[in-house]
């Protein structure tokens, strides 16, 4: 099953478990979407919990906000992440402080979808990785899936926290692979990384898109590498990271999304904090450019083995 | 826009005298408390205030109009709203103060109001952020059956804001039970009304396809009277309506602002248009209250203010432990962290 599929199958769930639940966004009822992740979803459920909604931003998630301060559960979509900061003074302003500043007297627990990053030829304005944007505001909760098994259980578990989630869908993994996903519902647990391959000499810490490039680059190349997929970025697992390091005493960081202020700098400080005795080498950074994200030469933004490559050989080699 | 004073006299029936004069009451109690705070502002008491004088029949009018399952998403001013819905005074000074016994644990500037037990939603800074997430409050009580409606009110220039054109659009299309109270102020700090919108405000809700009306934002029964036929027919289910009060901001925008820098104040206090004045004369032509009332109703609201201002004042401070707590149901660890840390 694609990734596409199981969000689609995540969400069908959802709305027949709970009739709270209500799915609103541009082209999202009738249309399924643009990807298509609620292809069914309308003629299901009607167009009262499946929601087209007129092209505005703010409109979306100001009402996605009210409709959880009322008691429901909404879901909203943003066609793509990089039409989403128009409303960015709703995400950061009410959606994130709502909770802190009545006490918890008012909450807005809601599951805000939204495909992100490179990889299908989208230019400057259909590719962006913007998840620093959210991980650096206390509040938000960011999930990140990279397969469609991730993708499902992630995304169930997202709709019950108490608090809104940022979900980030990996756009170029929708179609790309495919594995067998676990029917019915089951939660993969927030808040906690996981180990997606196991090795002794190095630890790549990344999430999202880059984790089968990771993978398959190890696999192809024998490196004897821990890959860890942090599954939520905020707050992300810094016990699984560190667990690791002190293992293995070597750490890359991969991501798409631009070096500087980067979740690889964060990451990184992190491990400098608490773990730096026992590194043998620089903790390494392999990501997208300090550039807008480019159209024809996307493939020179987005890291890749030959990238990574190079950084596992520096990390090894100590220098 | 008023001949109130004619036609409406003999029409007048018992519970609308003691509604008119609770409402002229809150009006005194909600004057008598915006001016303790801009004292005690100026006394160093208090941090922060941002006056409503000249907007306590807007907001009284409105807040009459309303029932208690409906859920309100007012702004900064709103006090007089929040007393004549039963929001308790000592809750909103405790607020003021960021005191201990604040229920939103002193974690907003003055002003920023909150009162749950009215179903009045916490207020944020920015202008105009409120409106939308009206619209979706309003969504769910419609979808969900709900008894009541929402009413959201803002300022006149919360009107060039993009939350403003989003949620008139959005209430249109789906055709929700919500109210925009326009508290027109005509100013917003520094920037007239005249240059903020080339329009009159209740003009812009025909480009959205809903209804809009203009009131005497200084006339309690206008206030009141019109505002009351909205509410009853988007309790009817016959769709948004935007209503623009117009009054006056007789004070400054804030404690820390000096508007004689851009403006010449035009209405002042006890004057003929002062609302608290039009609105005291009219009840009394009206026959709802006698010349005496309005002295003993001053006398009785200064008394409860300065003593509650007072127990207010002797509630410690909110402890810095609530820096720590309401981010997140679950403490994140980076804040658990910094806690161990701090304290
Ligand atoms: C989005 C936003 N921009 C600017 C400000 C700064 N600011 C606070 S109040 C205000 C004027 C608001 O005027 P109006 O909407 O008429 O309300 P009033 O203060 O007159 O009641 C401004 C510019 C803000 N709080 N929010
Ligand atoms: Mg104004």
């Amino acid at each position: 099953m694609t990734m596409i599929k199981s969000i689609n199958q995540a969400l069908d769930l959802i709305m027949s478990d709970d009739p709270d639940a209500i799915i609103l966004g541009e082209d999202i009822g009738i249309n399924g979407g643009v990807f298509r992740a609620t292809d069914g979803l309308y003629k299901k459920y009607g167009a009262d919990r499946v929601i087209d909604t007129p092209l505005a931003e703010i409109g979306i998630v100001g009402m996605a906000i009210g409709m959880s301060v009322a008691g429901l559960h909404p879901i909203p979509e943003i066609q793509f992440q990089d039409f989403i900061y128009t409303a960015m003074d709703l995400i950061i302003n009410q959606m994130a402080k709502i909770r802190f500043r009545s006490a918890s007297q008012f909450s807005c627990p809601l599951v805000l979808r939204t495909p992100y990053g490179g990889g299908i030829k989208g230019g400057l304005y259909h590719s962006q990785s913007g998840e620093s944007y959210f991980a650096h505001t206390a509040g938000l909760t960011v999930v990140t899936p990279s397969s469609p098994s991730d993708a499902k259980g992630l995304l169930i578990s997202s709709t019950r926290s108490p608090d809104p989630v940022i979900f980030l869908e990996p756009k170029r993994l929708y179609r790309s692979i495919k594995e067998d996903v676990p029917d019915g519902v089951y939660e993969i647990p927030l808040r906690k990384a996981a180990l997606k391959h196991q090795g002794d000499d190095i630890t790549i810490v990344t999430y999202g898109s880059m984790v089968p490039v990771v993978i398959d680059t190890v696999e192809r190349n024998n490196v004897n590498a821990d890959v860890i997929d942090l599954r939520t970025l905020m707050p992300y697992d810094k016990d699984t990271i560190l667990e690791s390091v002190r293992k293995t005493g070597r750490v890359i960081i991969v991501h798409e999304a631009p070096r500087t202020l980067g979740m690889g700098a964060e990451i990184s400080a992190m491990i400098s904090e608490r773990a730096i005795e026992y590194l043998y080498s620089p903790i390494l950074r392999v990501t997208g450019l300090d550039a807008p994200f480019p159209y024809r030469n996307e493939e020179f933004y987005l890291p890749n083995e030959k990238r990574i490559m190079r950084a596992v050989k520096r990390a090894m080699e100590g220098v | 826009m008023i001949t109130v004073e004619e036609n409406m006299t003999e029409s007048i029936s018992k519970e609308e005298k003691a509604l008119l004069v609770k409402g002229y009451t809150a009006m005194v109690l909600a004057r008598t408390l915006d001016k303790k705070l801009v004292s005690a502002q100026r006394q160093g008491r208090i941090g922060f205030y941002t006056p409503m004088m000249g907007q306590e029949a807007s907001q009284v009018g409105l807040s009459m109009a309303l029932l208690p399952e409906d859920f309100v998403y007012g702004y900064y001013r709103d006090i007089g709203l929040l007393i004549y819905r039963g929001g308790s005074i000592e809750a909103l000074l405790n607020q003021t103060m960021g005191n201990s016994a604040d229920s939103a644990r002193g974690r907003q500037m003055p002003s920023h109001l909150m009162d749950k037990s009215v179903n009045f939603f916490t207020v944020p800074s920015m202008v105009g952020a409120n409106l939308t997430l009206a619209v979706g409050t309003a969504y769910a009580y419609k979808m969900r059956k709900r008894k009541g409606i929402v009413a959201a009110t803002f300022g006149d220039g919360a009107t060039s804001t993009p939350d403003f054109h989003a949620s008139m659009n959005f209430a249109s299309v789906y055709d929700v039970p919500v109210l925009f109270f326009c508290e027109n102020n005509q100013w917003a700090i520094s920037y007239p009304v005249e240059k903020q919108s080339k329009t009159d405000i209740s003009e812009k809700a025909r480009a959205y396809g809903i209804r809009g009306l203009k009131v005497d934002g200084n006339n309690l029964v206008d206030v009141y009277r019109t505002t009351r036929q909205a509410v009853e027919s988007i309790r009817a289910g016959e769709g948004p309506i935007l209503i623009n009060a117009v009054s006056y901001r007789m004070g400054p925008h804030s404690t820390s602002d000096d508007p004689s820098k851009y403006r010449k104040d035009e209405i002042s206090e006890g004057s003929d248009r002062d609302p608290l004045v039009v609105t005291e004369k009219l009840l009394i032509s009206m026959k709802v209250m006698d010349e005496h009332l309005p002295q003993a109703i001053k006398s009785q609201a200064e008394k409860i203010v300065d003593s509650k201002f007072e127990e207010s004042e002797k509630i410690p401070p909110a402890s810095p432990e609530e820096t720590f707590t309401d981010v997140y149901a679950e403490d994140s660890w980076m804040l658990q962290e910094e806690r161990g840390d701090l304290l």
